[in-house]
């Protein structure tokens, strides 16, 4: 009875599902071809204007479109690479129509819609400034994380790898970076999800400071990737408000994208990877032949000095310090071995990748699965990066496509094996330090009654590099999983609403022992070992409606949301010191006669109400306003919710009729502002909260007393860092969008910068968050696209990018100048080699100015006021006002310049990269090309045995170390080779052969390693590793230079 | 776009309250640290406060750093230099710039070393403040005993503090914020009120479980300083003399005394307790079981555990004499090692000549492999080689040390210097027990088989002190009240460290950038 009551309407709503079926349909056929060769286009979209039905083109470039219901309908066909083309045909019952389509090739390889945060984006209708790279051209080489893909490929997008460690970091400015002592990144956006982008591990321990962290975009195959979207300016990235400050980055991964047919590609390469270049450290010989020769011609100061009189006496004192060369008991410490300590330490690395993907469906539920294998070796010894990552995806629709369902679940475990080595400070226990220092006429190892074993010079402050990188244990696991869930559904017609879950999960462990048989092991205690486990989670719930609504002339497209994210992070860590064996390693810390643990949690709330609205007239103007409103547990009571809006327009010139008499094809004017903020801080800095640990112990008794301390200052004023930016852009195409591309300029002004200060005395902490200071960004970019050539069998694209961008710190509040970027080595504890000055940008490197050296060896340097100590304006003793400012770590300009010829069966592409105008500070030459090194016995840089500095002179910073470090870089060059497969399978659809070089060749006149440094301690919160230091080159690990072979197959 | 965005909040929040009010609250933003304690939820039992108390001492051990106040102490005299060996110590020229007296208010020694003893001494300042705020009118057990250490601690904060700087903010609630620095002689009457007000309320002796924390004898040892010292510690800048001694006769304190016969007062104080006596030995006082002699009076505590260990001998001895390896730095100068008398056994605390391993006794080595040997001389204190130096190894290696964490505690305060200050006192007019030369035989009794000293003069105390206390922190204080800072000596010899100036340190930069009311000092 009441069953009855339903059946009717649902046999109803079910005779509406089905009706389409039960009617009498037409059809429509045809071909989309290449205007130049008049061969056929595979994968082309087809599809009919205001109906769901869409197809693509096969290999020959034809389609079919069946169950069309009859009329005239507007055919739309686009395919990447061509510009687009309607044709109106009229479908008879029962019948198929036949329809043929020409494109013309364009310049650009871009997606006709455009991911711009919660929806997507006719590209015409943009009225910011957005890049898009493609995803597919740029994952060429060995590319291990996104970001690899975004080097030299997008304007104003500058992308620095730490170094050439294997899954190593990168450090993403966009547009010049927008805050001193905050983060500085990016916001990553997969799939809809903002990305928790923190470390996913435990800290290592080092015996000096300890490496960067580890990229955390490793999680994501490139393979994966389907399309990668930046939005630079403000009032396109105000839609994600607070933590927009940095730009955004919008990935979206593959899915399944077929009906009807399966597809299942390989990928796979091998690559083999060398160091590109080499310390020039002296070899044995060599550095024999200095000491012989210093040995030589020494002469002791008690040879030239009379017996004092008394033991201090003033004419003693004037007579010493004369000494020249090496005392013969350095005689003692040379060997007679001949080691090559580089060599020692470094390897050709070779690689494995292996994707395997799967996708298929029916019209209405697709799905995609993939599976990557990666084992990446470092090029030196002992370390290396392997994953093995897996990613299904599957979207379903349903009543008549009015809700569509999609989840995607990514999993990844990455294992990291580490050699310790320090990008900054510490004078023992790092490879490439003792690389640089150890003796090398002594030999790796030695054989002896106790049997083979390395070699160690007793000396404690030089460690065998080999038995380092070979003893000490370092690893690193990570599982991160990511998913998101999400409903769709059509309201009205136009109205969707939309409800997303997301989840980022990571679970991240360390594992550390350094073992009695290395001296190192020794002096921190006869054996350490550390296990640490951190875990992070981020929820997210999103809802979402939007609209989209063609009026007329007018076009409406609207989204509304909330969304809502938790954050939590637990670490939990445990170390022993002091192990009888080193049978146990770290796995036994219970053994240990000296344990300590510890653990951490915190957590932080971030809730938002956004909106977009995009009005668009006659497609011909288009107005785009943001409002979002974000709320932060972050920040003090009374300034955790802020606005943040961003409003543009742009007029389509090309569309009005004084333009048709001029050149372009296309023409668009873009002008934008909006304002962003930047939450990059720990939470609970507005909070006077007590803490426990070391910090706040004290030994009473004999018995250390746990206490607890107030370790913040609790800022009760605590609020966001704002940016504001304004944006005018053109785009513009010409000759058909056989040449296309847009200029931009922009002004970003941040305000409000979170800064640690000084606070005043007394505090409970010294440094206290605070909101001041403000930071100056303005450039210009300039992105070109040429189709350079196109005929049948060749096809030539070229892309240039280009961008030139100064910031400048307009004040520090109440603050005079920041110490920034310590120096690294021994001797230069409280050494700075950067400061924040007001009217200078960020990297400004400051210190004595070299003028030369005197002919006793000693460095002079340029001096103001003449004293005893200041003659004729050189000193060798600078004074604190003698300082200046001796370089600037900012590129003058940037660019990229990307070619793909395609002729025949042959793909070629050459991706170049270069920087100019940029100072760097050779922190490495400072410290290791200083000859006196042979007093303690250790080895040099080559360059000193020519120089005249004195063997007694002290490694002083000053200008003589800030170096010119303009470089253009051939990044990759592949030759791809397209099979005829038949002859190898019969159920192939396309392979593919390449070959490919990453790092092929640097021009520089830079003299250290790689003109590329990373930029230390960017984003640092920690001020005594200094803030927003660049430009800094210390002992990086070597990067490769990397040979690969790979096939690509797709079924 | 307003109404737009209101229309769409609203459907949002209106699918937010459907989907996750009843979990969480659509806008709430709350948090609360998990592993963090906020003040509201603490200082509710003794065990707690203690807790905080303990947090409050631990800005001691920063007062013995390398270069905090220990450090601004002996590396700006005539005791100690750190040369640059090589490619070490070289430091940015600070450690020079700490020597010569070169500093001025941005340089390197200034934003490093004085920076650091700020830092240090106001966060004491502070966190005592935190504790005081929040017991206040509180009842937990031993209330007022507790309130008495914080106080008196603040007390001694404000003691490295004035003698470093001169008058400095004062402070005596947690409210952070700017205020201007009061004269050395409010800072000095501060001081002094507090400690004798929370005199009564603090133990004469503590047990062993507690050693370390502070006494009565702690706060008489702190006033006699203070009191021997009124000649400097009362004046700010150009008040005192640079160049001649600055005695404590003819300023009037606490309890209308002069400040020589305070100081006798508190001195004698000490003796008659009854709790006090010099150690048998100079030694004990220094090993790693010195908490057992009964001649510390006031100590920074250290233990043999990880970040509380005392780490002196880190900073002097040579790379190959201990394990965690040593830095190889500070260093005796010549004229100093070359004034203590050779009879005297005070000299065995300086390391000369053929080295070995102080942990091993087994000889040791350079890096070049051949016999270490310290030299009395240091040629040139830019260009240093390995084993010039006389090294000060007063704090012998603890047996039990963990890595570089010896269990050594630091004296601030030590029964022989009452004696001396009593002396010191006595010559400059006070009554008392005793005569200067009984007391000053007193202390040397230990140090010479047979003692020749028959005459005490003003200079005879300067020396002693040094012979006494080398290395413990005393040297710039001494040399400041003696008239003699100013001086030249071996390797400071520009006209820069003869500026009176010097007697007080420049306030750093960046804290007068961070607290715009705070003068600097005369000639900075």
């Amino acid at each position: 009875m009441h069953l009855s009551r339903h059946v009717g309407p649902i046999l109803a709503f079910l005779s509406v599902l089905a009706a389409p079926l039960a009617a009498q349909n037409g059809a429509v056929r045809g071909q989309v071809v290449d205007s130049v060769t008049q061969q056929g286009l595979l994968g082309a979209t087809v599809l009919i204007q205001g109906q769901p039905r869409q197809t693509a083109t096969g290999a020959d470039g034809n389609f079919t479109l069946s169950d069309v219901p009859p009329g005239t309908v507007v055919l739309k066909v686009t395919r990447i690479g061509y510009g687009p083309q309607t044709k109106s045909v009229t479908i008879t019952a029962g019948a198929t129509a036949e329809a043929r389509f020409v494109l013309s090739p364009q310049a650009s390889l871009l997606e006709a819609v455009v991911v711009t945060g919660y929806g997507t984006q006719r590209r015409e209708a943009i009225t910011g400034s957005v890049s898009n790279v493609d995803a597919a051209a740029a994952n060429v080489g060995v590319k291990t994380n996104v970001d690899q893909m975004l080097q030299g490929r997008a304007a104003g997008v500058d992308i620095i790898q730490n170094n050439g460690e294997p899954g190593a970091g990168m450090q993403i400015l966009i547009r010049g970076g927008s805050s001193i002592s905050s983060s500085n990144e990016p916001l990553y956006v997969i799939d809809g999800v903002a990305i928790n982008n923190v470390a996913t591990q435990p800290e290592g321990m080092a015996a000096g400071a300890p490496p960067l962290p580890r990229n955390p975009m490793n999680l994501i195959n490139p393979g994966d990737i389907a399309s990668i979207t930046i939005l630079k300016d403000a009032s396109a990235s105000a839609i994600y408000g607070s933590r927009a400050a940095n730009g955004v980055v919008l990935i979206e991964t593959k899915h399944g994208t077929t009906a009807g047919t399966s597809t299942i590609t390989y990928d796979g390469y091998v690559s083999a990877a060398s160091p590109s270049k080499r310390l020039d450290i002296l070899s044995g010989p060599e550095y024999r032949g200095f000491v012989t020769q210093q040995v030589g011609v020494f002469v002791a100061d008690t040879a030239l000095c009379p017996t004092p009189t008394p033991a201090d006496s003033v004419a003693y004192k004037a007579c010493f310090g004369k000494a020249r060369g090496l005392d013969p008991k350095h005689l003692a410490g040379l060997g007679s071995s001949n080691t090559d300590w580089y060599r020692a330490i470094t390897r050709t690395a070779v690689t494995h990748n292996h994707n395997l993907s799967f996708s298929g469906g029916s019209e209405d539920t697709r799905y995609r699965a993939s599976l990557n294998y990666m084992n990446q070796p470092g090029v030196a010894i002992a370390n290396g990066l392997e994953r093995i990552q897996g990613m299904l995806s599957a979207n379903h629709r349903a009543f008549d496509n009015r809700l569509r369902l999609a989840t995607t679940v990514t999993t990844s475990r990455s294992n990291d094996t580490y050699i310790t080595y320090e990008n900054t400070g510490g004078f023992e226990g790092g490879v490439f330090l003792n690389m640089a220092v150890f003796n090398p006429t002594q030999p790796v190892t030695v054989t002896d009654s106790t049997g083979t074993h390395y070699y160690e010079s007793g000396s404690s402050s030089v460690r065998n590099p080999v038995a380092l990188a070979r003893q000490i244990a370092n690893v690193g696991s990570t599982t991160r999983t990511l998913g998101n869930a999400s409903a769709e559904f059509d309201l009205t017609s136009g109205l969707t609403a939309k409800v997303a879950l997301g989840l980022d999960h990571s679970s991240g462990d360390r594992q550390i022992y350094f073992p009695n048989a290395n001296p190192l092991g020794v002096s921190l205690g006869g054996g350490l070992a550390q296990q640490a486990s951190l875990n992070n989670a981020t929820r997210t719930l999103q809802t979402l409606l939007t609209f989209n609504r063609q009026v007329g002339v007018s076009s409406f497209d609207v989204v509304g949301g909330y969304e809502y994210t938790k954050f939590s992070s637990n670490l939990i860590g445990a170390q022993g010191v002091g192990f009888f064996t080193d049978a146990f390693g770290y796995n036994n810390l219970s053994v240990a006669t000296s344990k300590t643990n510890w653990s951490d949690a915190e957590s932080w709330r971030l809730v938002s109400f956004l909106s977009r609205a995009n009005y668009g007239y006659k497609d011909k103007y288009f107005v785009t306003g943001i409002l979002r409103y974000d709320g932060s547990s972050k920040f003090a009571t009374g300034h955790e919710w802020a606005l943040f809006p961003g409003l543009s327009a742009s007029w389509k010139l090309s569309q009005e009729g004084f333009a048709q008499s001029l050149p372009f094809s296309d023409l668009k004017l873009r002008v934008g502002y909006g304002r962003i903020g930047n939450p990059g801080i720990p939470p609970y800095q507005s909070l006077i909260v007590l803490q426990g640990g070391t910090g706040g112990s004290y030994p009473w008794g004999d018995a250390s007393k746990s206490g607890v301390y107030p370790s913040l200052n609790g800022n009760p004023n605590l609020k966001w860092e704002q940016t504001g930016e304004f944006n005018v852009g053109v785009d513009f195409g010409l000759w058909g969008n056989r040449l296309a591309g847009s200029a931009e300029y922009y002004v970003k002004n941040t305000s409000d910068l979170l800064e640690y200060v000084s606070a005043p005395a007394p505090a409970q902490n010294s440094l206290t968050l605070v909101n001041v200071g403000k930071l100056h960004n303005n450039g210009i970019e300039l992105t070109l696209d040429a189709l350079a050539a196109s005929r049948p069998n060749l096809t030539w694209r070229s892309g240039l990018t280009f961008a030139a961008q100064r910031n400048k710190v307009v004040t520090l509040g109440p603050f005079s100048f920041v110490r920034s970027g310590r120096v690294s080595g021994q001797g230069q504890s409280d050494q700075w080699a950067e400061r924040l000055l007001p009217g200078q940008p960020l990297g400004t490197f400051y210190g004595p100015v070299f003028v030369g050296v005197d002919t006793a060896g000693k460095q002079l340097f340029r001096c103001g006021t003449p004293s005893a100590s200041c003659v004729n304006g050189r000193t060798t003793s600078p004074l604190a006002n003698d300082y200046a400012v001796i370089g600037n770590a900012n590129p003058k300009f940037t660019f990229g310049f990307r070619n793909q010829v395609t002729f025949g069966k042959f793909d070629i592409s050459a991706l170049i990269r270069g920087s100019v105008g940029q100072d760097v500070f050779n922190n490495t030459a400072l410290v290791y090309s200083t000859k006196g090194n042979a007093l303690q016995d250790k080895n040099f840089l080559r360059p000193a045995l020519t120089d005249p500095t004195g063997l007694h002179e002290p490694a002083i910073y000053s200008s003589r170390w800030v170096e010119k470090a303009s470089f253009v870089r051939l990044q990759n060059l592949t030759v791809d080779y397209a099979l005829d497969l038949p002859a190898l399978t019969r159920n192939a659809r396309s392979a593919h052969l390449y070959v490919s070089v990453d790092n092929l060749l640097v021009l520089t006149g830079y003299s250290g390693l790689d003109p590329e440094v990373s930029n230390l301690n960017q984003g640092s919160l920690n001020p005594d590793a200094g803030v927003a230091a660049r430009g800094i080159d210390y002992l990086s690990y070597p990067r490769p230079r990397t040979v690969t072979g790979g096939l690509r197959l797709v079924f | 776009m307003k109404r737009l965005f209101v229309t769409t909040s609203f459907g949002a929040v209106a699918l937010c309250t459907l989907l996750l009010a009843p979990i969480q609250g659509c806008t709430d933003l709350t948090e609360t640290p998990p592993s963090q304690i906020t003040k509201g939820n603490f200082f509710r039992s003794e065990g707690e406060v203690l807790a905080a108390l303990a947090g409050v001492y631990h800005p001691l051990i920063g007062t013995t750093g390398e270069g905090d106040y220990w450090g601004s102490s002996e590396v700006s005299t005539d005791e100690i230099v750190v040369p640059t060996r090589g490619q070490d110590w070289y430091d940015n020229g600070s450690w020079l710039d700490l020597h010569r007296q070169t500093w001025t208010a941005t340089s390197s020694a200034t934003l490093s070393y004085f920076n650091n003893a700020w830092n240090n001494a106001f966060g004491g300042v502070a966190r005592a403040n935190v504790l005081l705020d929040a017991i206040k009118g509180g009842s937990v057990p031993n209330q007022a005993s507790i309130e008495a250490e914080a106080r008196a601690l603040r007390a001694f904060y404000y003691y490295t503090l004035m003698d470093l700087f001169g008058g400095v903010p004062l402070a005596t609630t947690s409210e952070i914020k700017e205020r201007p620095r009061a004269t050395r002689d409010s800072i000095f009457k501060f001081i002094e009120s507090e400690l004798l007000a929370v005199r009564p309320d603090l133990p004469l002796t503590r047990t062993a479980a507690n050693n370390g924390r502070f006494t009565r004898g702690a706060v008489d040892a702190i006033l006699a300083s203070m009191y021997i010292n009124a000649g400097v510690f009362t004046k700010d800048a150009g008040g005192f003399s640079a160049t001649t001694y600055n005695s404590c006769a003819g300023i009037n304190v606490a309890g209308g005394k002069t400040a020589c016969q305070a100081a006798v007062d508190r001195v004698d104080s000490i003796l008659n307790s009854g709790v006090y006596q010099l150690a048998d030995t100079f030694a004990k006082n220094f090993r790693a079981d010195n908490n057992l002699s009964p001649e510390n009076i006031f100590v920074v505590k250290f233990a043999a555990a990880t970040d509380l260990g005392f780490n002196m001998l880190q900073r002097t001895l040579h790379y190959s004499q201990f394990n965690p390896s040593p830095w190889n730095g500070f260093s005796i100068l010549a004229q100093t090692y070359n004034a203590f008398d050779s009879l005297d056994r005070r000299r065995k605390v300086f390391l000369v000549g053929p080295q070995v391993n102080v942990e091993t006794g087994q000889p040791v080595e350079d890096r070049a492999h051949n016999p270490l040997v310290f030299t009395t001389t240091i040629a040139n204190v830019t260009a240093a080689t390995e084993g010039e130096g006389v090294r000060i190894y007063k704090w012998p290696a603890d047996p039990g040390h963990v890595a570089q964490n010896n269990g050594n505690d630091f004296a601030w305060f030590r029964l022989s210097e009452m004696y001396l200050i009593k002396a010191e006192a006595k010559l400059d007019g006070a009554a008392g027990s005793s005569t200067p030369l009984a007391l000053l035989r007193a202390v040397r009794a230990r140090a010479f088989a047979t003692d020749t000293l028959s005459a005490v003069t003003l200079p005879v105390i300067l020396r002693e002190r040094l012979f006494e206390f080398a290395s413990e922190g005393k040297r710039r204080q001494d040399l400041i009240r003696f008239g003699v800072y100013t001086q030249p000596w071996e390797f400071k010899t520009g006209p820069e460290g003869q500026e009176p100036k010097r007697v007080l340190m420049p306030i750093p930069q960046g804290q007068i950038d961070a607290n715009p009311l705070l003068n600097q000092n005369t000639g900075y």
